[in-house]
């Protein structure tokens, strides 16, 4: 007896205190959330919204309305018609034009909670139901089907009075396929679509959307198969393929048969054999080849008068220092002969002739019309550098650049050689120059720095420049006697390295040649430094009409005239004032350290006849010019 | 003599549906209109509802929504079954209404000067072709009735009195600012999708084949 009263007390306080035990379990409704309101017709709507958390306890919901302009509330008037948590306004609850305010209210034992209240227009909630009878149609034209395309309206939607007015579109996919193709249809009702596939089967699908509103659900698909259309099409062109084929045998057989040489004359013309006047064609075959070469050899050829040499060439004068005469006279020659020829050949056999008209300027002339060809010449200079390194002539080369101008602005750049003695023309901008003077070789005289720095000669892959001209050459000073009287001869050689990868641009390699030559005329010694390193600075001379005035205070631009040893005396003009004579020869004799050497040779001694450079130049100091006029010399004779 | 009454009774028919044609036309422009117009008036509002950049700002917007449009006076249609109820007269003559109050309420919108006077000029254009229409439909109702001559006007004073707004005051104007530019896009947005309606009704109902049935 005690017993089950025990047990029932221990019952009821269980019942009594589970509640309790769980208290946390029951709370008051979580906040439910109107999720959307939608109408299909634009007479009606629905609105659905998502319960919270309930608390535990049994949670009733109810949606409260108010109309715009007015505070009357009012509730939802059916909540069953569209399904649960959902609130159906029928056709006289409904006002279009009319903003409702929406809120769900969630109640249980414990309390209530307000949803977020929600603002609706029901003209833009639209969201109709998909378009109804759905109809492809296979149909023909010419020949070519073509899906026609047919739907209804959705029922409710009153598009007959222009309450609704709907627009529809459509897709289509193939059967097999991923992608829907699409096309918007407009207002009408019907579509046709075209470019099918023949034996294939087409899925389509319709919907549609009111003029403010959202689309519709995709309406059911709708299959449909294409009947085979190809293989008639296929027979003619089958038929058309082997007819062509015929007539393309027959044309074959026809010229084959008509004339086997004048086809094969007309469609393969033979290649053109030689036509040299004057030369035999057997020879060649023969394969004598000193029959060739004297056959090719004609008689007036080269002209010996050279009168297009002497166009060019006013006269050139060659000054050079006594020991070196005979070398001199050997070169003239080989610079006369070199007028018209040598357009192989990447760098000037002149041997310095000082005058800015010197035939190497002026080949420069006759050839400037043959730059291409040079430029393919001098692509492969390098190994012409070398075999001109051999031979004992100087023609430096030099790259007329005009960013070249001092040392300064060759930093990182291409340093291009200097040292020209004669100035070779043909050089990478050669359209630049319009006249002689740009023909200048500039002398860098960092470049002639101890071998140390020099080696900071570079070639730069021109790309930055065109107007550069790549190559980097440098200095060597080496003592170097190619003559048994030229024992003393200063030699700069100067070895180019032209930088093939600049196509386009004319790369002359520098060439090194013993100075005993001819000092170029652009090219001006400043000083010997202790390693008897000859520096050479760039010099703006005077070419004739055309260039420019010199820098230089001192103007050596004037030929005084010729003595009897072949020997130019220069008349120096300071600041546009006619100087004193220069004595040359007479300090060349002494070896003077600022005795003038007329040409832009260097002597034996380094401190014979050098230009110092330097500003603080007195008068009786003659400086080697790199530059000698002597158009004017000629003009005078 | 029964053969001179047909042929003038198809004469008759023939002059009379020339308007009828030119009518279609008129309706067809005029609803294009008035849909552009809706469009100009939804992205008005919505550039100024993303414009809004507080929250308190949204919030006195909603608020200020609780006002009504200047146009709640009038009296129209406010769903299908009492505008599918009204003839077409009243239809046109609401819509005539509605446009020229916006034509003279557009210009205290806020937009770019560009905007408002392009607003306004269309909603003029509107208006006069409104007018051309109701203008056709009463002289064709002269046609039967003898006394329609000055029925416009008439009708639409007739229109005004009984809506009781008596125009746009001055009174209406300042109710509408201090609350708000929202409230003007609203009211505009709302009116234009009126008269879309109106007018796509009115037309589908005089001309049923032009794209209500196709």
């Amino acid at each position: 007896m005690m017993k089950n009263l025990s047990e029932v007390v221990l019952l009821l306080l269980l019942l009594f205190f589970s509640p309790y035990a769980q208290g946390t379990r029951y709370s008051p409704p979580e906040k439910p959330a109107l999720t959307r309101c939608r109408s299909p017709e634009k007479e009606t709507f629905t609105c659905w919204w998502e319960p919270g958390s309930d608390g535990g306890l049994p949670t009733t919901y109810a949606l409260y309305y108010r109309k715009e302009n007015s505070d009357t509330v009012y509730e939802c008037p059916d909540y069953h018609t569209a399904g649960e948590n959902s609130c159906f306004f029928n056709k006289n609850d409904t006002s279009i034009w009319v903003n409702y305010n929406i809120t769900v209210v969630a109640t249980n034992a414990l309390g209530s909670t307000f949803s977020d209240p929600v603002d609706i227009d029901v003209v833009y909630i639209v969201k109709p139901n998909s378009p109804e009878e759905v109809v492809v149609t296979v149909m023909e034209d010419k020949g070519w089907p073509f899906l026609r395309v047919s739907w209804e309206p959705p029922n409710k939607a009153d598009t007959r009075s222009g309450w609704i007015t709907l627009i529809y579109e459509l897709r289509i996919r193939l059967d097999g396929e991923d992608d829907w193709e699409m096309h918007l249809a407009g207002q009408q009702k019907m579509f046709n679509i075209f470019s099918l596939r023949s034996g294939g089967t087409y899925h389509v699908q319709v919907r549609c959307k009111p003029d403010h509103g959202f689309w519709s659900e995709w309406s059911s698909t709708f299959n449909v198969k294409v009947p085979d259309y190809f293989h008639r099409e296929k027979s003619t062109w089958i038929l058309i393929t082997v007819f062509c084929a015929f007539i393309f045998l027959i044309l074959t057989w026809l010229l084959h048969m008509n004339s086997h040489r004048s086809l094969k004359h007309c469609i393969l013309p033979p290649v053109p054999g030689p036509k040299i006047r004057g030369f035999d064609k057997q020879l060649l075959k023969s394969g004598k080849s000193e029959e060739i070469f004297s056959a090719l050899v004609v008689s007036d050829f080269p002209p010996i008068t050279s009168s297009n040499c002497e166009d060019f060439l006013v006269e050139y004068l060659e000054v050079y220092i006594p020991e070196e005469q005979e070398l001199m006279l050997e070169e003239s020659k080989d610079l006369h002969d070199n007028c018209l020829k040598s357009e192989g050949s990447t760098y000037d056999n002149d041997s310095g002739r000082g005058s800015c008209d010197s035939h190497t300027l002026l080949m420069d002339k006759c050839r400037r019309s043959k730059e291409e060809g040079r430029l393919t010449d001098q692509e492969e200079s390098p190994i012409e550098a070398q075999r001109h390194q051999k031979k004992w002539n100087e023609g430096p080369l030099a790259y007329s650049h005009d960013d070249i101008v001092s040392p300064d602005t060759s930093s990182g750049r291409v340093k291009t050689w200097p040292s020209v003695f004669s100035p070779l023309p043909q050089y990478s901008s050669l359209n630049q120059m319009s006249s002689l003077e740009k023909v200048k070789q500039h002398c860098l005289s960092d470049s002639l720095f101890p071998p140390s720095s020099s080696s900071s000669y570079l070639t730069q892959p021109g790309h930055d420049n065109n107007k550069e001209a790549l190559g980097a050459s440098y200095w060597d000073k080496q003592h170097r006697s190619l003559h048994p009287q030229t024992q003393a001869l200063w030699q700069i050689q100067a070895h180019s390295e032209v930088n093939i990868s600049n196509v386009g641009r004319k790369q002359a390699p520098v060439d090194l040649q013993p100075l005993a030559l001819r000092p170029t005329e652009y090219v001006e010694v400043q000083r010997i430094n202790e390693e008897d390193m000859v520096l050479l600075q760039p010099v703006m001379s005077d070419c004739g009409a055309g260039c420019p005035r010199p820098r230089q205070e001192d103007d050596y631009s004037k030929v005084q005239g010729v003595n009897n040893d072949n020997m130019l005396l220069l008349q120096r003009e300071v600041a546009g004032h006619e100087a004193e004579r220069c004595p040359c020869e007479d300090q060349e004799m002494n070896g003077a350290m600022d005795s003038c050497v007329l040409s832009s040779i260097v002597t034996q001694k380094p401190t014979a006849c050098i230009d110092t450079g330097t500003p603080a130049r007195d008068d009786t100091a003659l400086a080697v010019s790199g530059y000698v006029d002597t158009a004017t010399i000629f003009t005078t004779y | 003599m029964n053969r001179v009454i047909l042929l003038l009774s198809v004469m008759c028919v023939g002059v009379s549906s020339q308007p009828i044609t030119e009518n279609q036309r008129l309706f067809s422009i005029a609803v294009g209109r008035v849909q552009y117009l809706h469009l100009v008036a939804k992205k008005l509002f919505s550039d100024f509802e993303n414009s809004l950049q507080l929250e308190d700002q949204r919030l006195l917007n909603k608020i200020a929504s609780k006002e009504f449009c200047h146009s709640d006076n009038f009296l129209s249609p406010i769903d299908k079954h009492e505008t599918q109820g009204s003839s077409v007269q009243k239809l046109l003559s609401v819509s005539y209404r509605l446009i020229e109050s916006w034509e003279f309420f557009s210009r205290f919108l806020v937009a770019s000067f560009a905007v408002r006077t392009q607003v306004t000029s269309k909603l003029s254009e509107l208006k006069m072709g409104l007018l051309k229409l109701i203008e056709v439909r009463t002289h064709r109702h002269s046609l039967d009735l003898t006394n329609q001559n000055s029925c416009l006007t008439d009708h639409l004073t007739l229109q005004a009195n009984q809506d009781g707004a008596g125009g746009f005051s001055e009174s209406s104007v300042l109710q509408l600012t201090p609350y708000g530019n929202s409230e003007l896009f609203a009211c505009f947005k709302k009116d234009m999708h009126k008269v879309e309606t109106y007018l796509t009704v009115a037309k589908c109902r005089l001309f049923p084949e032009a794209n209500c049935t196709l």
